[in-house]
């Protein structure tokens, strides 16, 4: 086994995109044997779309059930995968995203949040069987989520491509998604959700970095500390997104020549991460960047980051950003 | 700089150490923080720090200081006081 596959084996395993399916043949399904659950801001139009007995995300599910359709966020389809896999049934399940960024519907991983603490589990077996694309669900994000949405999708892509478990055909994956969302919009339009189901099916066959190290280690002292905030996963992946790039690039001569290897505009994606970047909102958490460094630095996706991050990188991260 | 010191402050570094408890007879075994992901970041930081990158099977078979030094010393890195 190599030093490649032996790392992957604990933290990553191949992830290919579960089949797509149309809204149409999710229609066609025996609804004596299908249920959906649905999160709360898609419900009513859940219940217009599909004719399924539909029940609050987490309700137990009959023994009938044969096939579940979830349609929601990534803790919704997270959840609908544990149900899922393991209730010790056979249930198919189909994911439909309400938003991008994710990938909760396109990854073998499962994330949990145990009063504040990130569980990881990641197991084949939480693929899910099938996804699906509604496009009108795009409409319903609020603008400032969906901005947000595109940095995660960018999180996953870019650090995909850069980790050094990452290898040539990855990187090929991965760059063609990149310029695919460079022709993309950071607002709402509903190509987003293939590109980041796509970014994050490749993610999960290398790993991500130090912008996921971050927004795993500080997401819920943040939210103790500014409670009024809304951080959330993706909010955090946008807004580190910059500063870790720039600090990335500053450190290694290997960052540029990457992208240049695989014809990717270093100035574009510069300026992407840039835009979803908000100087006023990081200065206000460098504090809680700096009390919670160690955890940072221990987190499993810092440790896969593309360059080495040393304890005195903090320096740089306490820096104001202009 | 001599690589030695280098290699300290790399190890260090990697592993998150308390200065005090490194030495250059060190294995994984007394070190909490020694894992799969961790040699991930040690071959990075090798790479970064003495200009080689190395192998999958070089850095599996990393069990402690030592073996960093032998690698790189078969590769021409020389560890001199």
């Amino acid at each position: 086994m190599s030093f490649e596959s032996s790392a992957r084996k604990v933290f990553v395993l191949k992830s290919e995109l579960p089949p797509l399916w149309t809204l149409q043949e999710l229609g066609s399904l025996d609804p004596e044997t299908t249920w959906v659950w649905a999160g709360p801001t898609v419900a009513a139009r859940v219940s217009a779309q599909f004719r399924y007995a539909q029940t609050t995300p987490g309700d137990p599910l009959p023994d009938r059930v044969a096939t579940l359709i979830v349609v929601g966020g990534g803790t919704i389809i997270d959840q609908a995968k544990l149900r899922a896999r393991d209730s010790g049934r056979s249930i198919r399940l189909i994911a439909i995203p309400s938003i991008w960024g994710s990938g909760a519907e396109a990854s073998p991983i499962v994330v949990l949040d145990h009063e504040g603490a990130k569980d990881i589990r990641i197991h084949s077996k939480y693929l899910p069987d099938g996804r699906a694309i509604w496009p009108e669900l795009a409409a319903s994000i609020p603008p400032a989520r969906a901005r947000e949405a595109c940095g995660d999708c960018w999180a996953h892509a870019l650090e995909g491509f850069l980790s050094p478990l990452a290898g040539d055909d990855l990187r090929q994956e991965l760059s063609d998604v990149m310029r695919s969302m460079l022709a993309l919009p950071l607002a709402n339009d509903p190509r987003w959700f293939e590109v980041g189901a796509r970014a994050c099916a490749g993610q999960a066959r290398s790993s991500v970095g130090l912008v996921h190290g971050l927004a795993h280690a500080l997401e819920s002292p943040l939210r103790a500390a500014q409670p009024s905030a809304g951080w959330h996963h993706a909010k955090l992946c946008s807004l580190f997104l910059y500063p870790v790039m720039q600090w990335n690039r500053t450190i290694s001569d290997s960052w540029s020549q990457k992208l240049a290897d695989y014809q990717l505009d270093e100035a574009a994606i510069m300026a992407v991460a840039r835009e979803l970047f908000n100087p006023q909102t990081y200065n206000g958490i460098v504090p809680i960047l700096a009390e919670h460094w160690r955890s940072v630095l221990l987190n499993p996706c810092t440790r896969t980051n593309s360059t080495l991050v040393r304890p005195s990188a903090l320096d740089y991260f306490r820096q104001t950003f202009p | 700089m001599t690589n030695l010191e280098k290699l300290r402050e790399l190890v260090i570094d990697v592993f998150l150490l308390d200065p005090a408890e490194f030495r250059f007879d060190l294995t994984r075994e007394e070190v909490d923080t020694w894992d799969s992901l961790a040699l991930v970041s040690l071959a990075v930081g090798i790479k970064s720090t003495f200009g080689y990158h190395p192998t999958p099977a070089e850095a599996m078979s990393i069990h402690s200081v030592r073996d960093v030094i032998r690698i790189l010393s078969e590769k021409g890195v020389r560890f001199e006081e």
